[in-house]
């Protein structure tokens, strides 16, 4: 028998004395057969993006490497810096032999690597980019409709974020684990599953009062210039991601089969920078991520496990990870320099748990990381000389079916942002072609794309 | 203008051109994929290894906590100093109060001679790379070809150190300089212009050495591409132009120049590298090639003073106690442009040099290059920017 209600149906009534739309739940009744995909349209549930950034590359010397898998394309080999990956291996790509391109810019170094991956554009100094980074469009294309457009985390204790509009100011991330659970599961949070969800009185008369200031806001663009027009869409664009952000909180969210929510770290860890303390806390937010995902909170994310001059260090050690990078030598018999390929594990060992986080939750038929395309980089090849030549970057998940992982890809020095264009295209954000100079590309790589 | 001065005129240009006819004029031009210093590496394997060059090996890391506690620091403060968890100690600049180790907490990066010289290993062996600076062949290094009185007193002094000793184009110097250049960072070209009829042997040469404002390009597999073109870009102070012989496709200078050039070393000079005395020694390859030694004399202190600018994070890099460079230098210092009895201000070093074949045109793009003169005049209005520098660990902080 069909049903009079549909996914988009709305229940409207009044609460408090104040009319409210109230949404159905995600209803295994709307999603077809076999889980994948909503029945009425057939639309696939949906992707999620993130990025995730680590500083200081992988190991590659100029006698070898510890990270770049002998075979290329299906089946690669794992090497000794990606082991940590094994477990998703099959849900992951592996991009070598990537570069920027600079066209005369010089290399900012520790930046203009990820600068690149992220604007399209080689950086004319350090700590700017020329261009928003990417994430930030695909949060506009799919970021609507959830709680907050991305949310911008780093494990390191320090509040970094390469998350731009401007190109000049940064997004602010959450810097620990319990700042990421206030933010996220603190006041405000509204549980999808709760049979006893109303909506909050006070919410009801903050959206009423912007609704007030927004009618205003039409009235005074029409009175002002040009320049002071664009100076108050500036700061009417906050206004309006407030206003989204409360009237989904008026509405009752989708029921998400998978979102638990997760208890309040209690204590919070030392603001130390040692890699076993940076990947505890990695794993820690990589959890409440997951679950902020699970629970239709955010659906992107950009991921800081640490910045471009790492200062992490294995415990006990007096040299920085940044330090060993650029002066040990590489051994003689081995070939590569050995405390900072032991780094670079460790530091791995943060994005293989991170991932196999998001491979822990159910969804649909497959998991929480089949629906993602999370884009994994760092900022430098060899780190001894901050070269921007075969950077590591890796695409993980499944994309809702359409990354087809499992691969090694050789690059051939073509530039970063095939890579970037590849992850923007799987999850079907609005793009045919991203960079400027001669790194612009109109070329994904189709070789992981189906 | 009056008849008469035309006529001079012209009859200078005739004569100017005549000798054009009467030879068969040749100009090489090529721009300069790697430069570094030329430290001759005595090891079979590695980088550290002991080898004929260093018998001990690479100079080590030094024992920085000791090296607090002889300043005066307490092992318990000079362990804080050295702990990753210190919040005073930067990635970037590593901790300021490395510096305060000189008498009296003096700064050792300002007064280097407020601390005692703590040593390093000095090449020891007798193979080294370079130029016959001063025509004695009692003096200095023999190089490869055997050739003796080869003249490198700052390889002689610093040659051990991490950041010189390695295979060409395996030290950490040599790849951190290079790496930006290569990246585009700036350019040096060089422009060989020969009057007689065989480029191969000549007796009448022209080497230029210019900068120019276009960027070398690399392939796909990280090479820079060859037959490129660059404008030379003229600079008031960074040219130097040799008057030279070639023999068999090896050009040596007739005589020395005093020149400027961007300095290409790890931490480089800002001001720019000052060479006196200079001379080239380099090969034309049968593959197109340009391979060899500009060599002379440069100032030592500002090399040792461009080093302190970095800071500690440079020593602890580089594994030295970096006033043991200022010592070193200064005991092998080996020349006073005011004579013999003057003050060694100076010391011998030499840059190795590799180019390859590049088409290189006038200031304006008009033409190519025919000849080899300078272009200083051309820069004289144009206001000239400092050099970049040439970092010898990363500054810039992130964001």
């Amino acid at each position: 028998m069909s049903s009079p209600f549909s996914r988009r149906s709305i229940l409207r009534g009044m609460v408090g004395g104040a009319a409210v739309s109230v949404g159905i739940p995600m209803l295994d009744l709307f999603l077809d057969g076999n889980g994948q995909a909503y029945a009425d349209t057939g639309a696939r549930l949906p992707v999620r993006f993130g990025t995730y950034f680590w500083g200081l590359g992988l190991t590659d010397t100029p006698t070898g490497s510890r990270w770049v898998p002998k075979n290329k394309g299906p089946g690669f080999d794992i090497t000794p810096e990606l082991i940590s990956l094994t477990p998703v291996k099959d849900k992951i790509s592996i991009f070598s032999g990537y570069r920027v391109i600079g066209d005369g810019r010089p290399n900012a170094v520790h930046w203009s690597g990820h600068a690149s991956i992220l604007s399209g554009i080689a950086p004319l100094r350090a700590g700017q980019m020329d261009g928003p980074s990417f994430d930030t469009n695909i949060a506009d294309a799919i970021g609507v409709g959830t709680r907050f457009k991305s949310i911008e985390v780093s494990a390191n204790g320090k509040p970094v974020s390469y998350s731009t509009r401007s190109g000049r100011s940064f997004a602010t991330p959450e810097p620990t684990p319990l700042a990421l659970y206030q933010r996220l599961f603190g006041p405000g949070f509204q549980d999808p599953n709760s049979p006893s969800w109303q909506p909050d009185p006070s919410i009801l008369l903050n959206q009423s009062v912007l609704s007030g200031v927004t009618e205003q806001r039409r009235a005074l663009l029409k009175q002002v210039g040009k320049v002071d027009q664009m100076k108050l869409d500036q700061y009417f664009t906050s206004l309006r991601e407030m206003e989204n952000q409360l009237a989904i909180q008026l509405q009752r969210p989708a029921k998400a089969e998978a979102c638990l929510i997760p208890t309040q770290p209690k204590n919070e860890p030392p603001k130390s920078a040692s890699v076993d303390v940076i990947n505890a806390n990695s794993k820690a937010m990589a959890r409440l991520l997951a679950m902020a995902m699970a629970c239709n909170q955010t659906k992107v994310f950009n991921f800081v496990h640490t910045p471009g001059q790492s200062e992490t260090y294995i415990a006990g050690d007096s040299k920085i990870y940044h330090q060993y990078t650029h002066d040990e030598p590489t051994d003689a018999k081995l070939g590569y320099q050995i405390n900072t390929s032991k780094l670079a594990g460790l530091v791995m060992q943060a994005l293989g748990d991170f991932l196999t986080e998001m491979n822990a939750i159910k969804e649909g038929d497959g998991t929480l990381l089949d629906n993602m395309v999370v884009l994994a980089f760092s900022d430098t090849g060899y780190a001894k000389i901050h070269s921007v030549e075969n950077i590591p970057m890796i695409i993980a998940g499944g994309a809702g079916g359409k990354h087809k992982g499992g691969q090694h890809i050789a690059g051939n020095g073509d530039p970063v942002t095939r890579v970037s264009l590849t992850a923007q295209q799987l999850v079907g954000a609005p793009v045919g072609e991203f960079g400027s100079g001669a790194m612009k590309t109109a070329r994904p790589i189709t070789e992981v794309m189906t | 203008m009056n008849s008469t001065l035309m006529k001079t005129l012209a009859l200078m240009a005739v004569t100017a051109a005549t000798p054009q006819l009467a030879h068969a004029e040749w100009t090489k031009s090529y721009v300069i994929e790697w430069i570094e210093q030329a430290s001759y590496y005595g090891a079979p394997t590695g980088i550290i290894d002991p080898g004929t060059d260093c018998p001990k090996g690479t100079n080590p890391e030094p024992n920085w906590v000791q090296m607090l506690i002889n300043a005066g620091y307490t092992k318990e403060q000079a362990e804080w100093i050295r702990n990753p968890a210190n919040p005073e100690r930067s990635a970037v600049s590593g901790n300021p109060k490395m510096a305060m180790r000189g008498k009296n907490f003096t700064s050792v990066y300002k007064d280097p001679d407020s601390y005692p010289d703590p040593g390093i290993y000095e090449v020891e062996g007798r193979i080294g790379e370079g130029v016959n600076l001063d025509g004695n062949a009692k003096n200095g290094f023999t190089n490869l070809k055997g050739e003796k009185g080869i003249d490198n007193e700052f390889y002689r002094a610093l040659g051990c150190w991490k950041t010189f000793r390695a295979p060409p184009r395996l030290s950490s110097g040599a790849q951190t300089v290079n790496d930006p250049m290569r990246e585009g960072a700036w350019t040096m070209l060089v422009v060989v212009h020969g009057m007689g009829k065989d480029p191969m042997n000549d007796n009448k040469v022209t080497v230029g050495f210019y900068t120019s404002g276009d960027k070398m390009v690399k392939s796909g597999d990280g090479k820079i591409v060859e037959d490129f073109t660059f404008g030379i870009q003229p600079n008031a102070r960074y040219e130097g132009i040799f008057q030279a012989k070639i023999k068999n496709g090896r050009i040596t200078s007739t005589q020395p120049i005093e020149m400027m050039m961007r300095d290409p070393s790890p931490g480089a000079v800002r001001t720019g590298l000052e060479i006196q005395r200079a001379q080239i020694d380099f090969t034309m390859n049968a593959d197109g090639s340009l391979k060899g030694y500009l060599g002379g004399y440069r100032p030592w202190a500002p090399v040792y003073f461009g080093w302190a600018s970095f800071g500690q994070v440079n020593e602890v890099l580089t594994w030295i106690d970096l006033p043991a460079s200022w010592y070193a230098m200064k005991r092998h210092a080996d020349y006073s442009p005011t004579g013999p009895r003057g003050e060694k201000t100076h010391i011998s070093f030499a840059l190795r040099v590799d180019a390859i074949p590049a088409f290189v045109t006038v200031p304006d793009g008009s033409s190519l290059v025919s000849d080899v003169r300078s272009y200083k005049q051309e820069a004289s209005a144009q206001v000239q920017p400092a050099a970049a520098p040439a970092n010898m660990i990363s500054r810039s902080a992130t964001n």
